[in-house]
């Protein structure tokens, strides 16, 4: 499965993810089922979603569909977890998350069970389909989750790695993911991915932009074009929220004086949230956080509706000039 | 001259009875807590934990252990006591019901040996014990998976979820013992949001069910040796109770699902449960 591909030098997960992490995931399941008998994927009818309809019909044992009922596939996969099964819970992430909240907190969460939750349409890659299709709250739901780890990996190539680096975990983890169109790759294809381990993108020492999940590419933009102009933005990919990379936000808040947070996510809470919380207790540092304010988001096209909210190369820019002036 | 079966059943009594005696005791040392719902299940746990379940309570996560879920967990009162006489815990952990760090709170905590979930939120069991069942039947081993449910708990539609996902998975593996004692928190359950028809519900959708008195020993014995009650089908095991068996006064009131426990409370408890033979 980790074979490369002849013609491009790409191994067949990254071919195949098409750029979408979803599908990313989805081809981890396979690989990791594949390394251990014990995993086992759920699907709350998200075959399609996650790209498992080809490891359904390779491995029909190894899947359990849930239907549309995420409490009671929570649940399932908590009573798996105890028996030494391995189950990856494969979801939409507005459901998996709200809806089954009881499920994931008691069952999962509170009984310490190794459940892998991967949430697809996180944050408004739904953005057309309404605030009921939305998830810009997750991340600050899973934080407050004692024993969880919650990854927002930044492209399909760091999600084929977050997802088979949850192997090494003894607790439960979430996992959010994109939907159904192409996430520009900004990782690298053998990049080494350490849960906790934020990922240096640029150097710099005049300010840090913290980003996480889709907003990593944005910040890259904005700290390129910044950089052109002699100032030196410092990027950090955390996409590792929980356990939060205390060192890497803590040196950056001391090289530079200055952090932008951006996500795609209500800014209390999540990312910005936890980078706030850690700062304020231990560095009290100049901050912007660029993410959804408190409301329920509009409707329309997903980049459309990014812009509208600030969430955009434009709005990191303008963020990183404030802190600057 | 009794035979061995008529041993057996006369010393499960006894052993419910102990489930009783302990509850209480348990309640007076905490100062309140779940009575009603913790009596009416006692001879069903007592059948479970004395005769039924597979289980090394030396090696309480030995891997062919049969699993139980008490999904309505606020009867952890007689789970303690059962896991106690069974040997899991201590008896002295039934004097720190409620306690300063204790392991043995108002809720099952999976932390406390022979404690398979942690529950107390209602409607969690069920889905739980079907993923249990689900590993068993995944790796291929012969472990059966019990999990009790509260009449009022059944309110909670995660249940019906899980109701449809086991008779979906065939799972002749998992047994679910419903403990119908007929009243919840506020009042009796048929007045607030009834069940009924609670038998052709469970039966339509996809279970295999029987009725039997859960006060009634041989019954319920007769019951789980007939495990499973249908080659392809879950079992439900429909236990008609009633709340607080056992102390006159407690019984089939809704005062009496969680109540303060004095030591005048107590001993009158404690005298009409009696010692037993």
């Amino acid at each position: 499965m980790t074979g490369a591909k002849p013609d491009t030098g790409r191994p067949e997960w990254d071919v195949k993810s098409e750029d979408q992490s979803r599908l990313a995931f989805g081809l981890a399941v396979g690989e990791l089922a594949r390394r251990d008998d014990k995993v086992v994927a759920i699907s709350a009818d998200t075959i399609d979603l996650f790209g498992l309809r080809g490891f359904l019909e390779a491995s029909p044992h190894r899947l359990i569909e849930a239907g549309i009922a995420e409490q009671s596939a929570m649940g399932m996969a908590s009573g798996l977890a105890t028996t030494g099964m391995r189950p990856i819970l494969c979801g939409y992430a507005p459901f998996i998350t709200t809806r089954s909240l009881e499920q994931l907190r008691n069952d999962v969460a509170y009984a310490n069970q190794r459940v892998v939750i991967g949430a697809a349409c996180g944050g408004i890659v739904l953005a057309m389909a309404g605030g009921t299709h939305h998830a810009v709250e997750d991340l600050a739901i899973m934080r407050n989750m004692p024993n969880m780890t919650v990854i927002v990996p930044a492209d399909a190539r760091q999600t084929w790695h977050a997802a088979l680096a949850t192997e090494q975990l003894d607790g439960p983890s979430y996992i959010r993911l994109g939907g159904k169109f192409a996430e520009p790759p900004v990782t690298e294809i053998a990049a080494d991915f350490q849960i906790g381990k934020a990922e240096q993108m640029r150097p710099g020492g005049d300010i840090t932009v913290i980003a996480c999940g889709c907003m990593v590419p944005p910040a890259i933009a904005a700290a390129d074009a910044l950089t052109g102009e002699g100032i030196g933005v410092r990027i950090l990919n955390m996409h590792t929220i929980k356990p939060l990379d205390r060192e890497a936000v803590l040196a950056a808040a001391a090289d530079t004086g200055a952090i932008v947070t951006a996500e795609e996510h209500r800014t209390s809470g999540g990312l910005g949230g936890a980078v706030a919380e850690l700062l304020a207790r231990e560095q009290p540092t100049a901050m912007r956080m660029v993410g959804m304010p408190d409301e329920f988001a509009i409707v329309g096209p997903t980049a459309r509706v990014r812009e509208h909210y600030g969430m955009s190369q434009q709005a990191i820019d303008t963020a990183c000039r404030e802190l600057l002036a | 001259m009794t035979s061995n079966y008529e041993a057996k059943i006369n010393a499960l009594r006894e052993d419910a009875l102990n489930i009783r005696r302990n509850v209480w005791r348990a309640l007076r040392g905490a100062g309140s807590g779940h009575m009603g719902g913790s009596c009416s299940a006692a001879d069903l746990l007592a059948a479970l934990y004395f005769d039924h379940l597979r289980l090394r309570p030396q090696e309480p996560n030995w891997p062919g252990r049969d699993r139980f879920v008490l999904s309505k967990g606020h009867a952890n009162a007689a789970l303690g006591a059962a896991l106690a006489r069974a040997g899991f815990i201590d008896d002295s952990v039934l004097d720190q019901f409620y306690a300063y760090q204790s392991p043995f709170g108002m809720h099952p905590d999976i932390k406390m040996p022979g404690v398979e979930m942690s529950t107390g939120g209602l409607g969690h069991g069920l889905s739980v014990a079907i993923g249990m069942a689900l590993g068993a039947r995944m790796q291929g081993k012969d472990f059966r998976t019990v999990v009790m449910l509260g009449d009022g708990e059944l309110q909670e539609g995660s249940n019906w979820e899980g109701a449809m996902a086991a008779a979906q998975f065939k799972l002749s593996n998992l047994t679910a013992i419903l403990d119908y004692n007929k009243i919840q928190q506020s009042g009796p359950v048929a007045e607030m949001q009834d069940l009924e028809p609670l038998a052709e519900k469970f039966t339509a959708f996809g279970w295999a069910v029987r009725e039997i008195d859960g006060h009634d020993m041989a019954a319920i014995v007769e019951a789980l040796d007939a495990l499973p009650h249908a080659a392809d089908k879950p079992s439900m095991i429909i236990a008609h109770t009633v709340k607080g068996k056992g102390v006159s006064f407690a019984e089939d009131s809704f005062l009496w699902h969680n109540n303060l426990v004095t030591d005048e409370v107590y001993e009158k408890a404690m005298a009409e449960l009696g010692d037993g033979a």
